[in-house]
């Protein structure tokens, strides 16, 4: 069974927001909420400046899913993290846990009333009926169902976003990796593998 | 006056040749497998999620340039 992930190309991202208004355009998201966003570091440092592509990362062992209090988080099959806008109630704990700030909550009312939580659904819908107006209307288009890939992912124009099944985004990124000849710039890959482990290495000369 | 029965009698055959051959074509067109296109609506329809599908094979084919 495939299982979705994204990948953040840093070495690739020229920052044209071309994810955001894919995502944005293709789920017609409400005024006020950023599915996705592009967050740039070292900005203006020559040589140093690296932008990434951010939303939610369908956590293997998501965080939102564990703290929710009316427990209205699933995931599919194909690993995707989605939630049930029916069951909401707004309350924020998701934000709070998600360390990429995925969740979004749309104003509601006056006070700064929250609504029920939006965030990235990698293109896949909800829990009602696929391809159905409600859908549509809650959670933005289906494109999984539609048997395609994330509307970002698919117009990113250099393919610094990556999405599909993990296999292939691996495979496709580690044959990148090796072609440039030097360590992985991926964002994360330090935590998740320590330093100074980073693939597509070459050999030391005269080793 | 002999009656022409050969001649009915051939002419009966070769009918019986076209009706069973049409019969035959039909049997063919009818028990042909479906064309991929064809085979991929359906599995869409009835699917629920991912699926390696032309358009994905052609996404992940772009993503290697």
């Amino acid at each position: 069974m495939a299982r979705m992930k994204f990948l953040v190309d840093a070495e690739r991202c020229i920052e044209c927001n071309g994810c955001v208004t894919a995502c944005k355009n293709e789920n017609e998201v409400p005024w006020g909420v950023n599915r996705r966003r592009v967050v740039t570091v070292n900005d203006g440092v020559v040589g140093a400046e690296k932008s990434i592509s951010v939303a939610c990362m369908h956590c293997s062992d998501a965080p939102c899913m564990a703290v929710c209090p009316v427990d209205c988080f699933y995931r599919t099959e194909d690993g995707v993290v989605l939630h049930d806008k029916d069951l909401c109630i707004g309350c924020g704990y998701c934000f709070y846990a998600c360390p990429f700030g995925a969740p979004q909550f749309p104003q509601a009312g006056a006070f700064g009333l929250r609504g029920k939580m939006d965030k990235c659904t990698f293109c896949a819908g909800g829990p009602e009926k696929d391809r159905s107006e409600s859908e549509f209307k809650k959670y933005g288009r289906n494109r999984l169902a539609e048997g395609k890939l994330p509307a970002c992912a698919e117009m990113c124009s250099t393919k610094a976003l990556l999405g599909g099944d993990g296999d292939v985004v691996a495979d496709i990124y580690r044959e990148r990796v090796v072609r440039r000849g030097k360590g992985s710039e991926v964002w994360g890959w330090g935590t998740a593998y320590g330093p100074g482990k980073a693939g597509g290495q070459p050999p030391a000369k005269g080793a | 006056m002999e009656k022409p029965t050969r001649r009915l009698s051939r002419r009966n055959f070769i009918r019986s040749l076209g009706a069973g051959g049409a019969a035959a074509a039909a049997a063919l067109v009818a028990n042909r497998p479906g064309k991929d296109s064809t085979t991929e609506n359906a599995a869409a329809r009835n699917s629920r999620g991912y699926r390696e599908s032309a358009h994905v094979r052609n996404y992940y084919r772009t993503a290697k340039v």
